[in-house]
This record gives structure tokens, C-alpha cells and sequence, in this order.
């Protein structure tokens, strides 16, 4: 399927052509076919790759990922940027873990989790929108500030003995699902639909597009950025309860590094970093495609120190993709 | 209301006087902190850490000035300090070592900015790629593993004193900090830099080489990172994978609370100096009072909030 289409972006005049082209200038058109084309080569050199349980457990390790990827796929198509949702992680997964060991139970945990989320996620908006400070400096200061605050918080120590009903988001399931998984799913489903049909989802689009037209056009644009980010939080809240409830415990450094994966994971599935351009399926193909290749290097045996390498290499190589397929296909955005 | 913009406009002018009274504030507040701050030999000891930021400050307040950034800074130092460290342990004589350190650190610099100048891609996304890559790439050559078994003189760079009391890196620092401002202040090409933050297209239409000046100074700050990786892993006498890891955070701190816009178009040298030694007084004084290190990265993080908000704000007032 892919060795067809691989070469065909030149010039195709026919009907075939202009559908494949279609096709092909989808946000997440490339990382599908990369996606197909390292499972067909994973499973032709390790026969343990495409066993039911091996494809489940690389869908249950990119839930976090995953769901945080969805939300920071809005903040990217508004034409900002989130890199503080590691040290968010860390924080809302503290604070959910410390109320889950003094009064138990899930729902109380998870409200925690996605206050603390919102709130962080709130600041972030407030000082990108009426403070006007570049998104990137904001959640960069806020990387280290909330890290700080998780040290201030557990003073170093750890948070260990989550009881089990709190845990059942990250060990239990549902309808034969795994919840991680059907969590990820349930909110890919939520965020299609809010992208696809929601007045805010529609704005996201033509805030990051374009966003001095939007402002003409009398679009609330620092309404639309501001809820992006605290919507962000919220997925962060609801992806730590998912955390807990498989690691069962709470370190200091909990969450380090996972805003790389996370933007990672949105640009390699194919939403712009310019914004304006993308889709929630981008956000979630993205996430996959990392837990694909990160269980692939294990497989193959590559050693996990390499892990930030191979990242770095596959954030570049996307937004190279992104370019020169735009100056291939003559987009004009 | 007019009293109250002849104020600010007062501000505009004599910012580096400003951040000079801050810095004496502070440096009065940490010695009540604790008595050992306002010794000779503490004061000196303290330009042994701002070398290092204060070398990818210079460059990083041009490349911020152009409207641009780099993230990738720490990550480099980390490359750098393993190639220098790993191609000795491999055999290769150590001055050698460095030079190609350097070269590596030039090399990785040059990467950002073919990436950034060919696909005319944000440096912010390029660097934040390069920021993961290099630090994979520093992680997985060394295989997290250090070298240390350096030979004595290699702790020139980092550890020697002049006349007992100043520290060796300090004249690298000078005159790096004269080099960078007579290019900024006195030449065309300082003169390029300010017209691209200004307006990046303006000046392309004005027969401005927009992309050999970006690719000049991105490859430039690759060129003074590898310059701070040496005297660093010197320092240290340590190379290892982590090496300078969270360093862009001192660096970029440093830059925007000497002034320089994030958005572009403003910033001066005299004014990183400043907000290289503020911050170097601050982690300094922080270490002497016994706050953890983490703290610091605390602190450091909501200073860079407040002081690129500040600046936007009186940017914004005086408009």
C-alpha cells in the first residue's frame, strides 16, 4: 500500500491522482503511512511485535502521552505552545496522590488531579494572553517553577501506597478494553467532535491560521488561546489519575521529559507547529507512533539511553516533512 | 499621568543603571544572609560559575535580538563535554580533543541554523528538536558513563588562578564580552542584527543577507557554547552526558533581564552583563544561604517570568 503512494506526490493529473493528492495533503496523511510502514517492518523482524497483547500494551503505555497529546494539540493549532505539561504532570499526579492516600476513592483523586491542572493550566493562559509574553517563555519558566513547586510540596520524598480504588483507571477494565486505553479512546472521540463542531474548536482553527484576521473578524482571541491551555490542565489532571493508577506511586521527578514526547508526539502526527493546520487524529496517529517506535527499539534491542536521540532526530525530521511536503504539493498556507 | 511617563521614559534610558542598583541591592541583601558572601575570594569564586552562561549569553543576546532563540544550549554543552572527554579517553591527545570539541560544538551551532535558514522553520521548534537530539546523542556516546582521568594542566581552563586571586576564565570572559560588543555596537553586521529583529522582512527587501547573518550567529553560539563546555568540563574535570543539563535556563534568564526583547529588535551587551552577574550573585547567594538546588531552578523559573513580563509591560507603556 505504501511503496504505491510513496512516490506519487509529483504531478498527477488524473482523477486517481487528484484523489490520492486529497488525500495526501491531510495533516496526518504521512504519519499514517510511516506508522503503516513500521508496523509491516516490525513484525517482519521480531514475531512477538504483532501479537494482540504486545499492540495493547503499546496503546496502554502511550495513554498519557497520549491524552496529554490531545490537548496540546489544540494549544499548537491555536499557534502557541506548551512545554511545562512534564512538571504539570508531576504536580497534579502529587497532589491527586496525596488526597487518594488520606480519604481513597477515585472521584475525589481525579478532581484534585484536574483543579491542580487547571489552575496551572490557567497561569499559563493568563500570562500568554494578558501578559503577553511568548508561550514558549511562559511554560519554559514554568517547567522549572512547577517542578519547584512539586520539591516545596513532597519535600523530596516520595508518594507510595495509592489504595487500589484509585488505582482501577491505570490496572482495570472495561468491555474488554483496558481503561487507559479506554479513556484515550473516549477523549479522541470528545476532542474530534469539539474540534469538528464546536464554535471554540472551529475558532482554534482560525485563531492559529490566521490570527490578526481572526481579531478583525471579532473572534475572542485570547478567550479562545486562554481556554486551549486550560483545557490542557485538565487533560494533564485526568492523564496523572491514569499515571497513578499504573506506576501506584509518586516520585519526585515524576513526568520529566514528557513535554518533549508530548510535542513530539503532536508534530509528528502532523499538526503544524505553525498552527492552523491539523487534526485530533494527527494528535492521537502522533502518540501511537511513538509508543510503536519506542516498543520497537526494545525490541530490537536498541539500548534506552538513545531514547532522547531518536526523539530529537523524529521532532526534526517531521517538521522538515511538513515543509517540504507543503513546498511539494504547492500549498499556499 | 505625564510625571508618571517621565518616570518610565527616565526607566527606558537608564535601564543598565536600574538592573546596576539591583544588583548592588542583592548583593547587600545575600551578604546579611550570610558573612561569607562579601569576601574577595567568594566574589571571584562566583565569576568561576558565570563564565560558563555568561559565554552562551553573548551569543544568545544577538540571537534573541534577531527575533529568534536557541533552547539547545545546555544540551550542546553536554555534547561537547562528552566529545572532548570520550575522544581523549579513545586516545586522541588532548589538546586536540578540544579543538574538536569545539568543532563539534561550531558543527552542532551550524546545524540549527541550516535547519532553521533552509526550511525557514521557527528556531524555536528546530532548537527544541536539537535540544532532545543533542542530549540523546551525548546521553548515548558516552553510554552514561564519565571520564575524569584528565592530565593535570587540562584544569587550566576552569580552575586556574591569576596572582592567586582571579580566576583564569574571567580574561576568556572579558574579552569574549568586548569581541561580541564591538561586533554588535561598531559594525554592519551588528547593524543587520537589530534591522532583522526589527522587521525581518524590511530588511530582506533592503538587501540585507538575512539568512547568512542568522546562519553567522547560530553557528556563532555553537561556537561559544563549545568554548563554555570546555572550561566547564574543566571545572568539573568531569565529562558526562548530563553535563550543563537546564543551563538555557541561566542563559536565557540572563539575557532577557539584562532587556533584551523576546520579541526582537531590542537588547544590549551591557545589559546581559548585568543580568548574567545578577543571576550568578542570586544562585551564588542561594548556595552560601543553604537553599537546595532545586530550589534555585525554582527561583529562576519565576524570574524569568517576572522579568519578561516587566519588560513587555514598560515596552508596552512606553508605545
Amino acid at each position: 500500500m505504501s511503496e504505491v503512494q510513496a512516490p506519487t506526490p509529483t504531478e498527477g493529473g488524473t482523477t486517481i491522482g487528484t484523489g490520492l493528492r486529497r488525500w495526501l495533503v491531510r495533516p496526518e496523511a504521512p504519519a499514517l503511512v510511516f506508522l503503516a510502514v513500521l508496523l509491516v517492518a516490525f513484525s517482519l523482524s521480531s514475531d512477538k511485535f504483532l501479537s494482540g497483547s504486545n499492540l495493547e500494551s503499546i496503546l496502554v503505555s502511550v495513554a498519557v502521552l497520549g491524552t496529554i497529546a490531545l490537548a496540546v494539540n489544540q494549544v499548537i493549532l491555536c499557534g502557541e505552545i506548551d512545554i511545562s505539561t512534564g512538571s504539570m504532570m508531576g504536580l497534579c499526579a502529587v497532589a491527586a496522590g496525596a488526597v487518594a492516600t488520606s480519604t481513597g476513592g477515585l472521584i475525589l483523586p481525579l478532581l484534585t488531579g484536574v483543579a491542580v491542572g487547571a489552575l496551572a493550566g490557567a497561569v499559563n493562559g493568563l500570562l500568554a494572553t494578558l501578559g503577553r509574553i511568548p508561550s514558549i517563555i511562559v511554560t519554559l519558566g514554568m517547567l522549572y517553577a512547577l517542578r519547584g513547586v512539586i520539591l516545596l510540596v513532597t519535600g523530596g520524598s516520595w508518594i507510595t501506597g495509592i489504595p487500589d480504588e484509585t488505582r482501577v483507571l491505570g490496572t482495570g477494565s472495561v468491555l474488554g478494553i483496558e481503561y487507559p486505553v479506554f479513556v484515550l479512546l473516549i477523549l479522541f472521540v470528545v476532542m474530534e467532535l469539539v474540534s469538528r463542531h464546536s464554535t471554540w474548536g472551529r475558532n482554534v482553527f482560525a485563531v492559529g491560521g490566521n490570527r490578526r484576521a481572526s481579531r478583525l473578524a471579532g473572534l475572542p482571541i485570547d478567550r479562545v488561546r486562554f481556554t486551549a491551555f486550560v483545557l490542557v490542565g485538565v487533560f494533564v489532571g485526568i492523564a496523572s489519575i491514569i499515571y497513578l493508577g499504573r506506576a501506584g506511586s509518586v516520585q519526585t521527578n515524576t513526568g520529566t521529559g514528557l513535554e518533549l514526547q508530548v510535542v513530539a508526539a503532536v508534530v509528528i502526527g502532523g499538526t503544524s507547529i505553525s498552527g492552523g493546520r491539523g487534526s485530533t487524529l494527527a494528535a492521537l496517529t502522533g502518540a501511537v507512533l511513538i509508543g510503536v517506535i519506542l516498543n520497537g527499539l526494545i525490541l530490537l534491542g536498541v539500548p534506552g539511553i538513545w531514547q532522547d536521540a531518536v526523539l530529537g532526530a523524529l521532532i526534526l525530521l517531521a517538521v522538515a516533512t511538513d515543509v517540504l511536503r507543503r513546498r511539494l504539493l504547492g500549498d499556499k498556507s | 499621568m505625564s510625571a508618571a511617563t517621565a518616570v518610565l521614559r527616565r526607566f527606558k534610558f537608564s535601564r543598565e543603571v536600574v538592573l546596576l542598583g539591583v544588583l548592588i541591592v542583592l548583593m547587600f541583601v545575600m551578604s546579611l544572609l550570610s558573612p561569607l558572601f562579601f569576601t574577595v575570594g567568594n566574589l571571584l569564586n562566583t565569576s568561576r560559575f558565570f563564565v560558563e552562561v555568561g559565554l552562551m549569553a553573548l551569543g544568545m543576546t544577538l540571537i534573541i535580538i534577531t527575533g529568534g532563540i536557541d533552547l539547545s544550549v545546555g544540551s550542546n554543552v553536554a555534547l561537547v563535554s562528552v566529545a572532548v572527554g570520550f575522544t581523549y579517553a579513545a586516545g586522541l591527545p588532548l589538546p586536540l580533543a578540544i579543538v574538536f570539541g569545539l568543532v563539534v560544538g561550531l558543527a552542532a551551532g551550524l546545524f540549527n541554523g541550516l535547519f532553521i535558514t533552509l526550511l525557514d522553520l521557527h528556531p524555536l521548534v528546530v532548537t527544541l528538536g536539537t535540544f532532545a537530539l543533542f542530549q540523546g546523542l551525548a546521553y548515548g556516546l558516552s553510554n552514561a558513563e564519565a571520564v575524569s582521568d584528565f592530565p593535570d594542566w587540562f584544569a587550566y581552563f576552569g580552575q586556574a588562578y591569576f596572582l592567586n586571586v582571579v580566576p583564569g576564565q574571567l580574561f576568556i570572559f572579558i574579552l569574549a564580552v568586548v569581541v561580541v560588543w564591538l561586533i554588535l555596537s561598531r559594525t554592519r553586521f551588528g547593524r543587520y542584527v537589530y534591522a532583522i529583529g526589527n522587521n525581518e522582512e524590511a530588511a530582506h527587501f533592503s538587501g540585507v543577507p538575512v539568512r547568512r547573518v542568522k546562519l553567522a550567529l547560530y553557528s556563532g553560539i555553537g561556537l561559544l557554547v563549545g568554548m563554555a563546555a570546555v572550561i566547564y568540563t574543566s571545572r568539573v574535570y568531569t565529562a558526562r552526558g548530563d553535563s550543563g543539563l537546564g543551563l538555557e535556563l541561566d542563559v536565557i534568564s540572563a539575557v532577557v533581564l539584562g532587556g533584551a526583547s523576546i520579541y526582537g529588535g531590542s537588547g544590549t551587551i551591557g545589559g546581559t552583563v548585568l543580568g548574567v552577574l545578577i543571576i550568578a550573585t542570586l544562585r551564588n547567594g542561594l548556595v552560601l544561604a543553604g537553599v537546595p538546588s532545586t530550589w534555585q531552578v525554582f527561583v529562576l523559573g519565576v524570574l524569568l517570568l517576572v522579568a519578561v513580563f516587566l519588560n513587555e509591560f514598560f515596552r508596552r507603556r512606553e508605545e
